[in-house]
């Protein structure tokens, strides 16, 4: 169930780099197995030794909103009953330099701000051919 | 700074509200590069190159032999984004004519949406893929949606007012005022109407995003020796530059220097090529997909510092006539109409030419910044020959 957004709204293309980052409900990030860097979004090569084995590291889904939007025109008809909603760009605690775009579910469109203190949960998505998805998404600590 | 080559000729088709051109696309870049080469003095079989930037429809194979060019030289075309190639296109064209590779290029954009889908429209795709799966679900579906991301956390860095961005559009709709051409002629904006309009995503306001728009723009590029012998005075190209920092193309606001506009590095580059400074520049030209990314351009491109934006774009500073920048003198993306901004090339050119209709009185150096946000930014100075 998606609680913002409409249900037949746009999901990930999911492929081989994205897959346990939208599927495995932990926030996995991307770990070169040759030198440790760590990058987001996935890519197909380390930028920084230029390895193409990979492993995942898991953040505790500790965050801070980092930035947001508030959503008031609805840029496709399917949204037109979901605005106003709001965005956030999520800075992980123990990855500060990695930053997750999500939506935050216990807050409404204008409960947002920068700064505020999130943690991690889990939207399950399955479609009508059988995909899971379990989407990252934020709730504020209360 | 080399002045090896030099725009000749300046042309556009009328421009239209988004769906209201009456011809097609092409027929419309055929009348701007028409009366570019008209404007130049030099025959439409002359013309040997064409460029544009990514998204352009109208092939130079199919312009070639549509226009009777004797003989097709050269055609490119640049990488990433949209907007933000404007300027790259003209360096492009600037480098094969300095090469020699062609005589006479022209760089040109057209579009009508009416014909083709629009631009900014998100696609609402049943899946994302690449950097756009870590967003496009999520909600971030359009330019205003995702530029609004950026620009609040510039905001935020800052201490930028919203009446900064107010300041933008309030220039670019008051220089539309006098400019015929523009869409926004006869209707002015005030700051109550600004600020009256509805959010489309925060901290854009209506009237801090460009419209979509139908037309074509077009200039000639070609060598200072050639140049003359034709019909307007040479506005030499002094410098351009594209380009990006260090992995600032990284998607989904993960770029090590976000939030950036992508003109740090260009202008660096621009300033140290051309051999002046931000503050020899008379007049400039920014392309406004949004209000806010043209804050960040400015302060990238080395105008002020972010902090000191408020103060740089208020009181009248970026206005024709007494401003001590004036910007987006034609009206710009958002008054005089959004061609990719390439409307923005040539009020840059026709600043050194004294056609402008906010004409900055004998300005010597004239900017054309590009589309801010997307990557690769590029930017090109002319000066006065």
């Amino acid at each position: 169930m998606r609680s913002i957004l409409p249900e037949d709204w746009t999901l990930p293309a999911v492929d081989e780099l994205n897959e346990a980052f939208f599927t495995s409900g932990r926030i996995l990030l991307q770990s070169c197995a040759g030198c440790g860097t760590i990058q987001h979004p996935p890519e197909e090569i380390c930028h920084r030794c230029q390895g193409t084995e990979f492993e995942t590291r898991e953040s505790s889904g500790r965050g801070t909103v980092y930035s947001y939007t508030v959503i008031h025109h609805p840029a496709h008809p399917k949204l037109a009953q979901s605005v106003p909603y709001a965005v956030v760009l999520v800075s992980l605690d123990d990855f500060p330099d990695v930053r997750i775009t999500g939506n935050v579910l216990n807050r409404a469109f204008d409960g947002v701000s920068i700064g505020l203190p999130v943690r991690a949960v889990w939207e399950e998505i399955k479609t009508k051919n059988g995909a899971v998805y379990r989407l990252p998404q934020w709730e504020v600590v209360e | 700074m080399h002045r090896r080559t030099a725009v000749v000729g300046v042309g556009e088709s009328v421009y239209y509200k988004r769906g209201g051109a009456k011809e097609s696309e092409f027929r419309l870049a055929c009348t701007a590069i028409r009366r570019a080469s008209e404007d130049a003095g030099l025959a439409l079989a002359d013309i040997d190159g064409f460029v544009s930037y990514r998204d352009e429809r109208n092939t130079p194979l199919r312009l070639a032999a549509a226009l009777g060019i004797r003989a097709l030289n050269f055609s490119a075309q640049t990488w990433g984004g949209g907007g933000n190639g404007c300027a790259s296109a003209v360096a492009i064209a600037d480098a094969a004519v300095g090469a020699g590779y062609a005589d006479h290029v022209v760089v040109f954009r057209a579009l009508a949406q009416g014909q083709f889908r629009r631009f900014g429209q998100a696609s609402g795709a049943t899946l994302a893929g690449g950097s756009a799966a870590f967003t496009a679900p999520y909600g971030l579906a359009s330019a205003p949606q995702t530029m609004a991301m950026d620009t609040m956390r510039f905001m935020h860095e800052h201490g930028i007012g919203q009446d900064a961005l107010a300041e933008i559009s309030l220039a670019s709709y008051e220089h539309a005022q006098r400019n015929p051409r523009a869409l926004r002629y006869g209707t002015p904006l005030t700051r109550e109407d600004y600020h009256a309009s509805r959010w489309i995503a925060e901290p854009f306001h209506l009237f801090d995003c460009c419209p979509e728009n139908d037309g074509a723009a077009a200039v000639v590029i070609t060598t200072m020796e050639r140049a003359r012998d034709l019909h307007k005075p040479p506005v030499p190209i002094l410098a351009a530059a594209q380009g990006l920092d260090y992995r600032a193309s990284v998607g989904a606001y993960n770029a090590p220097n976000f939030p950036t506009a992508h003109y740090r590095h260009v202008g660096t580059k621009l300033w140290e090529r051309a051999g002046v400074g931000p503050g020899d520049v008379d007049v400039a030209q920014f392309y406004e997909n949004f209000t806010g990314p043209v804050l960040m351009a400015i302060s990238e491109m080395g105008f002020c510092e972010p902090e000191e934006l408020d103060e740089f774009v208020s009181d009248g500073n970026i206005r024709w006539p007494d401003g001590r920048l004036p910007i987006n003198t034609s009206g710009g993306n958002l008054g005089e109409a959004y061609i990719h901004g390439f409307e923005n090339i040539n009020e840059a050119v026709r600043q050194l030419r004294d056609e402008s209709t906010c004409q900055v009185e004998g300005a010597q150096l004239s900017l054309s910044v590009s589309g801010p946000l997307a990557a690769p930014g590029s930017a090109i100075l002319f000066c006065r020959a």
